[in-house]
């Protein structure tokens, strides 16, 4: 074998096309005759729209058509998505309720700003803490129902057993609604073309997209093709097509032009999906050694109307996590006029670490012991809710070792010990748990005569660094430098390889990767023995070795692309496909994580800067360690942003106040520290034959927690609420 | 295609006053207005600028030459396009991306000039015969640009949509420098939002690309 690829540092190979703009994202596509859509968007966030006077829209220059409830084309019904333009009911305060479409995109935008509607107003629901008495348990999710209460022999409760603890702690933590706000807008470009749609729509998955598409289409998958290489952020909120892209679609069938719809940044705010806010209370009940004797872990969020929530903080998080003899949670959901809540990275995860692992933090402080002790002693080995063995499990490693390459033992045991001019600072920490699993894909791999090779799947790259991951694990399958291996991803012509999404990727596509690796070598090698050109002809299979891109036999050796050469070949390829087994029902494959982090806090001011942050994971063997840092350290300032920043903000009438990238805080350059981020190496064999497990999400789970964890540190004030904001930390400065 | 119904002789050279005067008037006549609390209001305009039934008069045009990238560009514009979008959908360079269309994001920064510019405020008509540089016109030939070559060895983007905006920036600062200190790095970097969070790589890049010297 040639020198291991796997597991070094590799450029990103779309690097090259990236940095010189050559990278075509959905919008970046342009047609001949193309015509623009531009949305219009209620202005009430609940209620039926009554009328619509379209006519000054409609003269207006350029002008193809206006789209409303009253005259769109038809949109079918897709499962838990919004079928745009279908009825005159507004769910939420900047619902896309028309669409006009014009020669160029300055006049559609003119046109749509004469769009008057009507509306018969209702009162809207939009504040979690209001509707808290109309929240329900949600629906199961995955066989696992909405309230789990697991008692010790002879409890009665969770209640007693929190009543007979040595010592409780239980508070309410508050999680904003955030916005994914990827810096590609929600954007699609669309043809129709002969009965068949080609779509440019940055998605997670184009074969969802495809189906999802075909049926609000009302039309066969082999209707539609969809191109999207490039994706310029998704974050969950991009793992079904949006209104844009079902809009742009039904208007080009209608119009016979392609259509291209780029939803305004304010738009692609208000007029998408979001991640719901929630209401947490976590109650902790432990031994005076600080073992764990209870956990109860209740979340409330909001969700569409048949109560589905994807933001399912307590279940996602304490079902898992520590080892405890009585743990209750309770997940519950009250449907809100907002943007659809749907899935954002770490869903559940996200928010439910803040509350949980801030309450770890409250009990350490309680019982005067060291946080990261604290959570050694409680550490889980096997999984608290299906009672199975992880997989691979290293976080007491990482715990020991982010505090030792941390300098955690330099940190104060008392709040406000430790002041640097004006500064107070602190050290917080937590732990990240992130659950594994994988789709089933199937992979194209390719040897060509001009001595490169092939392959080729329809997963997708959202800045995840897949592209440079199909190479790379060719490449290594292969024997071959990953300069020699081209890869094809993004496109619904190529093999199915499942979206990606909670972590899936490398999982999914690596292991049928490495069999389609093996099944063209297999190939090319029976065709060596076959071929009556071949110097191998007549030979038994079993005599000819395959290494590093040489095919050997008794006597004679050569590279493969001399081999299909001298065969007349212009190439051999096959396919592999990799699927998960029944692994899963003998072990938990999560991954896991410490979070370290310094703050400053300003004495006077209350200005809360994170000085340094540290994560240390266990996520199996990494493909790409360039790339995953980068996956990482991106986490964790959502992570710092989900705590100090971000927050969708909406007033008593729905309207989303802060729909815009000046008013919703992400951060900026200068409000991110160095992030140092360290791996620890154990393959994970157990979960799929390449041995990694997902990093997409881990580096955000936690991270809110630990800033919280090291603001009370610095200072010994408790932030519950997120976005943490100067006027609590002034309120406990004095 | 351009959809200007009257195309005035190409000028020698925009006037600014020439240039608001029409376009106030584009404004009231076809109220392109941003904000849709003035939409009553710019219908009422509209209405009254044209017999009911009729097609409404668009605002009018411009011709206008634009160098992007050495090239030369003579194209007829709506008064109201902004260079990114006339960059974007009439010469199809795609490179300058729209995150925002409103100042905030960055992603749409050029040079113009020399200087950074975010062509998503600057309109086309403001860009006539002024050199404007985009992130496609960085490289020398076949060899990429110190800041580019940076970025890629510093992973410093991951979907790479803020990435055009990233690297006009960072050439801006390499160029004409000095680069200065991290911190100073940040600061100027802070314009250019990425909601991937390749920040502290970004930083490391510009340093890179800062220290290897200001020329190709
Ligand atoms: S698109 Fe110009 S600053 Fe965002
Ligand atoms: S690389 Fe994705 S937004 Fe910057």
């Amino acid at each position: 074998m040639a020198e291991p690829v796997v597991g070094r540092p590799h450029n990103r190979v779309d690097g090259p096309l990236k940095v010189s703009g050559r990278a075509a994202y959905g919008a970046d596509h342009s047609y001949p005759r193309l015509v623009h859509g531009y949305a219009v968007t209620s202005t009430i966030a609940h209620g039926v729209i009554r009328a619509m006077d379209t006519s000054t829209a409609e003269r207006s220059p350029g002008v193809i058509a206006v789209y409303t409830p009253f005259n769109a084309f038809t949109i079918h019904p897709v499962e838990g998505l919004r079928a745009p333009l279908q009825d005159t009911a507004v769910a939420h305060h900047g619902q896309i309720v028309a669409l006009v479409v014009a020669e160029s995109f300055e006049q559609a935008r003119a046109a749509a700003f004469t769009v008057e509607v009507d509306y018969d107003e209702r009162r809207p629901a939009v504040s979690l803490a209001e509707e808290e008495g109309n929240a329900r348990p949600i629906p199961p999710v995955m066989g696992i129902p909405p309230v789990v209460t697991r008692l010790a022999d002879g409890v009665p409760s969770i209640t007693a057993a929190l009543a007979d603890s040595h010592i409780t702690v239980s508070a309410a933590y508050t999680t904003a609604p955030q916005a994914h706000a990827a810096m590609e807008p929600y954007s699609a470009v669309v043809t129709w073309d002969d009965g068949r749609f080609t779509v440019h729509n940055g998605t997670q998955g184009v074969g969802l997209q495809v189906q999802t598409l075909a049926q609000a289409l009302g039309v066969t998958t082999d209707d539609i093709h969809a191109v999207n290489p490039f994706v310029g952020g998704s974050f969950g909120g991009k793992y079904r097509p949006n209104a844009e892209v079902q809009l742009a679609a039904a208007a080009a069938r209608a119009l016979r032009r392609p259509v291209k719809v780029v939803l305004t940044r304010e738009q692609s705010f208000t007029g998408t999906v979001i991640r719901s806010g929630t209401r947490q209370r976590v109650s902790l009940g432990a031994a005076a050694d600080g073992t764990l004797t209870a956990l109860s872990h209740r979340a409330l969020a909001g969700a569409v109307a048949d109560r589905e929530s994807a933001e399912l903080s307590a279940q996602r998080t304490s079902l898992a996590w520590y080892a405890v003899p009585n743990l209750e949670v309770r997940q519950t959901s009250v449907p809100l006029n907002t943007p659809d809540p749907t899935i954002m990275r770490a869903p559940g995860e996200a928010s439910g670490s803040f509350a949980l692992e801030s309450a770890m933090d409250e009990l350490a402080v309680a019982l005067r012991m060291d946080p990261v002790r604290l959570r050694i002693k409680n550490n889980a080995t096997v999984h608290p809710y299906s009672g199975l063995p992880f997989s691979g499990k290293h976080l007491v490693e990482c715990y020991r070792l982010g505090a030792e390459r941390f300098g955690w033992r330099r940190r104060g045991t008392r709040p406000r010990s430790r002041l640097d001019g004006e500064w107070y600072t602190g050290m917080g920490m937590a732990t990240s748990v992130y659950p594994g699993f994988r789709n089933p894909a199937t992979v194209k791999v390719g040897l060509r005569a001009d001595g490169t090779a092939l392959v080729s799947c329809d997963t997708a790259d959202l800045g995840t660094g897949m592209w440079t991951v199909l190479p790379v694990v060719a490449a290594h399958s292969l024997g071959l430098p990953v300069r020699r291996v081209e890869p094809r991803l993004g496109d619904s012509e190529l093999s199915p390889a499942g979206s990606v999404g909670g972590s899936c990727g490398v999982v999914t596509v690596g292991p049928a990767i490495m069999a389609a690796a093996h099944n063209a070598v297999a190939a090319l090698l029976s065709l060596a023995v076959g071929e009556p050109s071949s110097p191998f002809h007549g030979l038994d299979p079993a005599d000819l070795r395959y290494d590093s891109g040489r095919v050997s036999g008794p006597g004679r050796s050569m590279d493969f692309d001399d081999l299909l050469e001298a065969m007349g070949r212009s190439g051999v390829e096959a396919l592999g496909t990799a699927a998960p087994g029944d692994e899963s029902e003998r072990y938990v494959f999560d991954s896991f994580g410490a979070q370290f982090v310094e703050v400053r806090v300003n004495r006077w001011t209350g200005e809360i800067r994170v000085s340094r942050a540290l994560g240390v994971m266990d996520a199996g063997r990494i493909v790409n360690p360039k790339t995953a840092r980068s996956q990482i350290v991106g986490g964790m300032i959502w992570g710092i942003s989900a705590a100090l920043h971000e927050g969708l903000h909406l007033d008593a009438s729905g309207h989303l106040v802060n729909a815009d990238l000046a008013n919703y805080l992400i951060p900026v350059n200068a409000d991110v520290p160095e992030v140092d981020v360290h791996f620890l190496d154990h393959p994970d064999t157990r979960f799929n034959p390449l041995g990694s497990r997902g990093i997409g999400e881990l580096g955000i789970v936690g991270t809110a927690a630990a800033v919280a964890n090291a603001v009370h540190n610095a200072t010994g004030i408790r932030l519950r609420e997120l976005p943490m904001t100067l006027e609590h930390v002034l309120a406990g400065l004095d | 295609m351009s959809p200007e119904p009257e195309r005035p002789p190409r000028p020698a050279r925009v006037s600014r006053r020439g240039f608001i005067g029409r376009t106030t008037a584009a404004s009231l006549g076809a109220g392109a207005l941003p904000r849709p609390d003035q939409a009553t209001a710019a219908a009422a305009a509209a209405a009254a600028a044209g017999a009911p039934g009729q097609p409404l008069p668009g605002p009018p045009g411009t011709e206008v030459t634009l160098r992007v990238n050495g090239a030369e560009h003579r194209v007829g514009v709506d008064n109201r396009a902004t260079l990114l979008d006339t960059l974007r959908e009439r010469l199809r360079i795609t490179g300058p991306k729209k995150g925002c269309d409103r100042g905030q994001c960055g992603a749409c920064t050029v040079h113009i000039d020399g200087r950074t510019a975010l062509s998503c405020l600057t309109l086309a008509v403001a860009a006539h015969e002024r050199e404007v540089t985009t992130v496609e016109g960085l490289a020398d030939g076949d060899v990429p640009h110190p800041v580019q070559r940076a970025f890629i060895k510093a992973d410093a983007f991951q979907c790479g949509f803020c990435t055009p905006g990233q690297i006009m920036s960072a050439v801006a600062l390499v160029e004409h420098g000095p680069v200065g200190s991290d911190d100073a790095i940040r600061e100027f970097m802070s314009g250019n939002l990425c909601r991937c969070a390749a920040y502290p790589h970004i930083v490391r890049a510009v340093r890179q690309a800062g220290s290897t010297g200001r020329k190709r």
